[in-house]
Formats: C-alpha cells, structure tokens, sequence
C-alpha cells in the first residue's frame, strides 16, 4: 500500500449502476468472471465494448411470456428491442420479479433491471439469460428514451474502447470490431423510430 | 507471505550505490525469514535487512547515519504518514484515557501544520506527558488505525520537553477536505438529531460552505451541547471513516460558538438525471411518531424505535429509492409532495386505500412501484451524506431531436478511432 493513502475498507457497500446495453450487444458476451475471491463477490460479464457489467437496465416489448415449471413454477420470457432478443427468467427464489411478471402481457413494452448470465445449455450451445429484478410496463415514450440512453452509452464506451484496461480486456478476447458496434446502434436507432 | 520485488531492488540498489554488490536471494532469504517466520511487519524488516548487511560490509559508520538521519529531521505533524518513522515537536493538546493496560497514555498532539492522535506504549518507559505542554518526540513510528494515522511512542523513542512555547491557532480544514484522523473545523449546526444510542450525547448534522457532515459527542464528564443553526470552532475533532463515509467524533474536542458568525452551508444542489431502477423499503404510505420533535417512521404495529407505542399517529407518504444513469447509482429520498405529483397517489387517496382495504398499505407501495420503476426521472435536491434528499422530481419525455442528433453521431465512424 502506498504511503499516505487511505484505503477504503473492504465492507463498503456501493451498489452497481445498471449498464444499458442492446440486446444484440449481450448475445455476443461470452466473458464471464468474479471481481475477488469471495463466494460473495460480485459476478461481472466484460461486455464487447469495452466495460463490465454486473446489473443492466434494458427495455423492449414483450414477445412470449411462458409460466414454467410445477412445483418449482418460474417463468421466462422474451424482451425485444431494436436490435433483437432478451432472454428473461424470474425463479421462485424472487418472488417479487415472479409477481411483477404475472401481471405483464404480451405485447406490452416493459423495462426491466437484471442481473445478465451466461449459461450453456446440454446441447453446447452457448447463450446469455437475464435473470429479472423488477420488471414494470412502461409506454413507448420510455422505451424511446432508453433506446436513445442505450445508444449514446453504447457509442460512449466505444469512443473511450482502448483507453481503459476493460477495453483492453475486451479488445483481446473479442477482438471487437468497433464498426460492428456502431452499425449496431444506428441500426438500432432508425428501427427505434419507425 | 510474498516479499515485495521492490523492497529487494531497494535494498540493492543502496548497496550499489556503496559499490557493494548484494545479490538478490540473500536479501530475499534475509526479509523472507523476519517476515514470514518472526512475523515483523515488511518496513521493519527492510530497515534491519538494510543495517544488517551495512555492519557485514563495514558500512554502518557514515552511511548509516545518512540511511536514518531521515527520520531525525524534523517534520510537521501533517506530514506523518502510516509506515513513516518520524521526529516532530508539538503540544500535547489532549490526553484521553487509554483503553488497554499495554498503553500509558495516549491523546492528540498538534503542531501548527495539525494533529495526530498518539499512544504511548506502556513498556516505553517514556515520561508522563502533561496536557498543553511541548515535547519534542525523535523515531516515533506511525501506522494506521481505522484508516487514520496515529502516532506510537515506543521503547526506540526519544522524548523530550520542549521549553520555546510557540502559540498558534489550528486553522479548519473545510469539511470537503477532511481526511480520518484529527481536525479542526469552523461549521454550523445543520440538523440536531435525536440520539440513537444510550451512550450518545448528541449526534446531528454539521456543514460548511464545502458541504456536509455527521457529527457524534457521545457522553462523558464536559460535554458541550450544540445548538442548531449555531456557528462553531471545534478544535481537534475526530475524524473517521465508517464504510466509506466520513463522520465527526466530537468527543473530548475543544468547541467554542462563534458568536453571531454566519455560514452560508453548501446545499449540496445537485441535479440527477436516469431510470428510477429500485424501491426502498420505506417507501409508501408510512405512520409517523407525534411526539414533540421526533417524527420517526412508526412500524406497521405503530412502535417507535424513542417513544414505544404510538397509537396517535399522523400518516405521511415518501418514497425511497435508486435512480440510476448507468455510471452511478444514486439513493434518493422523496419527501411527500414531490411524491404525490410524482406518482399521482395522494396522502389522502392513499390513506383510504389503507383504511379500507387490509392490504392498503402494501397497494400504495404497489402502485407507487408500478408508476415509478423503469421511468427515466431527473431529480434535484441537496445530497445529505450520500443519499439526495429530492426537492424536485419530473419524469423525462422523449426527446425527438436527440435521437436525430444520435443517428448522426452514430452514422459517421469515428476518426483515428481504433477502426479495424
């Protein structure tokens, strides 16, 4: 430790800001990894463009909603934004989320704040889940607003991706083409408007 | 327990400075058995590993003296950081009890730069200080207590009193400034707030023109009660650190009011702007406590943490929460009629909807949830330790001509950017 410095203790609690990210953008996460060595430390996904996340935010309309499950009921459903699909899951170890989810429809826009997983499914293949914290239908104006959030967080990261020892990480294992990214979001702009 | 590579590299590089080359095993071999098998913390070993090798090559004359003439110059108290050996000169402004047999005495020593708390260790054999005389203290150490320095006075230390009295006054420190360990401030008296505890005095919020702080006095013979919106001078105050945040101890501090003297404390104005992403438990229709002055939140069997049962009460609504930009996630307080417009739920329609439905209570907070979580919100408020205590609260709307102005900015690929 350097002299002179004050560290902060290690109990501190400071809770982890939701990261907003296009769904196209989580599909392609495959880096998933704990900051320490806890059992309790938090699990954090390096995203493509550069940043961890361990909590997101995310908005989109509801495809398919689906209770599952007999004793154990949880349920999962699909979330699409403009770029393309959120897995969503609400198990009975949140009850919350499975009430908030009961009361959502098909076809309605809804927000939801979740912690992203990247899961493998028997088969072998590979594919990210966002396990649901609140979820709440929201009008088009907020879904609109987001995209918009989503948007300039997105090319944020890309415009600082190199600069930071994240980006670094994420420039090596993905080898990420900023350019992709980029038509992302703008592909993800004008669909937003229509 | 792993040696430093730096400490070794030090330790060598001293030596080649003398024209003697040590190679880097023996000086690892040397650490690694004071620190790993007698435990001695790794500064310390580096100082004996260093004398050490200076008297196998002769060296301890001149050298010597110049390797730890450092620690016999004099320095300001603020200077002293934890791992330093230090000598300084300073008043011993307070003495408090020591809470353990292994410790003589211990207090709070100040020079004009400061103030550090000290100890001195039982098996010293240092003389007894007195309260307000100067003494002058060679290779001292510091460490770290709590996250603040603290001087120890140990069997290595010279003391010796200092006749020339220098008079000076601690100058505050803005409370924006503090750091933990001892301090001066010049702040006035935001909020007085009921004690919590048996043992506290008094506990409450002090600010400044740079912000705000908690303060605590818990009791003891000569506590010095403080009014509120009162200005004061409180010399040598405790500074710590508890889970990141900052707090005054008040106890044993030296206070005198500053009569008639104003403060203009900083407001902390603050403005955010993101998704309301969660709800606190407090938040809904709530019962308060009537009692002159007290005003707690009354748990739902109308018991107050002061004043027991209160089953005359008067409702309020509040809403607690996250609001959260995606850098940072900021913990909001929403006092009643910023709610009411917020959520559209009044006091009055949430009360019937408690008084006439078992679970109205849980309804309201429902509603609230359902009509605020997802939502993009800008706030503005003072931030009081951490959380924002919301003055204004809107929803944002869309904003069509941001979207435009995205589109272009994400149309054109970034210049000199790391396009592959």
């Amino acid at each position: 430790m350097s002299k002179g410095g004050f560290s902060r203790p290690t109990g501190s609690f400071v809770r982890e800001p939701a990261k907003r990210i296009f769904a196209a953008e989580l599909r392609e996460s495959r880096l998933q990894f704990r900051d320490g060595d806890d059992e309790k430390s938090p699990s954090f996904i390096l995203l493509p463009t550069g940043e961890r996340c361990n909590r997101i935010f995310i908005c989109g309309e509801v495809t398919q909603k689906e209770k599952r499950g007999d004793q154990n009921t949880f349920y999962t459903a699909r979330l699409r934004d403009p770029s393309g699909i959120f897995f969503l899951n609400a198990g009975s170890y949140q009850q919350e989320a499975m009430q908030q989810m009961a009361k959502i429809n098909q076809g309605d826009f809804a927000a939801v704040v979740g912690k992203p997983g990247i899961r493998e499914t028997p088969d072998g293949s590979i594919f990210v889940t966002v396990r649901v914290e609140t979820i709440t239908t929201v009008d088009r104006d907020t879904y609109l607003t987001w995209t918009n959030d989503t948007a300039t967080q997105t090319l944020d990261r890309l415009e600082s991706f190199g600069s930071t020892d994240d980006s670094k990480k994420a420039s090596e294992f993905y080898n990420t083409s900023i350019e992709h990214y980029r038509r992302i979001v703008y592909e993800s702009l004008v669909a937003a408007d229509i | 327990m792993d040696i430093d590579p730096q400490m070794t590299e030090r330790i060598s590089l001293l030596f080649k400075e003398k024209g003697v080359l040590i190679e880097n095993d023996k000086i690892e071999s040397k650490l690694k058995l004071l620190t790993t098998d007698f435990g001695i913390a790794p500064e310390e070993a580096e100082k004996m590993v260093t004398n050490e090798l200076l008297r196998e090559h002769g060296l301890n004359g001149p050298s010597q003296q110049s390797y730890s003439s450092s620690s016999q110059q004099k320095i300001p108290i603020s200077g002293a950081s934890p791992g330093d050996w230090v000598t300084v000169e300073g008043k011993i402004v307070s003495l408090s009890s020591p809470q353990s047999e292994a410790i003589a005495q211990s207090g709070i020593l100040s020079d004009e730069s400061g103030a550090i708390r000290f100890i001195v260790w039982a098996k010293s054999n240092a003389p007894t200080l007195e309260e307000r005389k100067w003494y002058r203290f060679e290779s001292a150490t510091v460490d770290e207590y709590r996250g603040a320095p603290s001087m120890k006075i140990h069997s290595g230390t010279t003391v010796s009193p200092v006749d020339e009295e220098k008079t000076f006054m601690p100058s505050p420190v803005q409370i924006s400034e503090l750091k933990p360990g001892v301090s001066t401030v010049r702040a006035k008296v935001v909020q007085d707030w009921e004690p919590r505890h048996e043992r506290m005095f008094q506990s409450g919020l002090l600010g400044d023109e740079s912000g705000t702080i908690r303060f605590v006095t818990w009791k003891e013979d000569s506590n010095v009660r403080l009014e509120a919106g009162k200005v004061y001078n409180i010399y040598y105050t405790g500074v710590d650190e508890f889970q990141g945040r900052l707090s005054l101890n008040l106890t044993g501090a030296m206070i005198l009011e500053d009569e008639g003297a104003v403060i203009e404390v900083a407001s902390g104005n603050m403005k955010i702007s993101g998704a309301f992403v969660h709800m606190g438990g407090g938040t809904g229709l709530i019962k308060r406590c009537k009692v002159e002055g007290c005003n707690r939140a009354l748990s739902r069997q109308n018991y107050c943490p002061v004043h027991e049962i209160q089953n005359d009460f008067r409702y309020d609504l509040r809403i607690t929460g996250v609001v959260d930009d995606g850098q940072k996630a900021s913990n909001v307080l929403i006092q009643r009629e910023e709610a009411e417009k917020l959520t559209g739920i009044t006091l009055d329609s949430a009360i019937e909807m408690a008084e006439n439905n078992p679970l109205g209570f849980d309804d309201v907070t429902m509603k609230m949830q359902e009509t605020l979580i997802g939502r993009y919100v800008e706030c503005q408020g003072s931030d009081i330790d951490g959380t924002l205590l919301v003055k204004g609260c809107s929803p944002l709307s869309y904003d069509s001509s941001r979207h435009a102005e995205l589109i272009n900015r994400a149309s054109v690929s970034p210049e000199g950017g790391v396009q592959e």
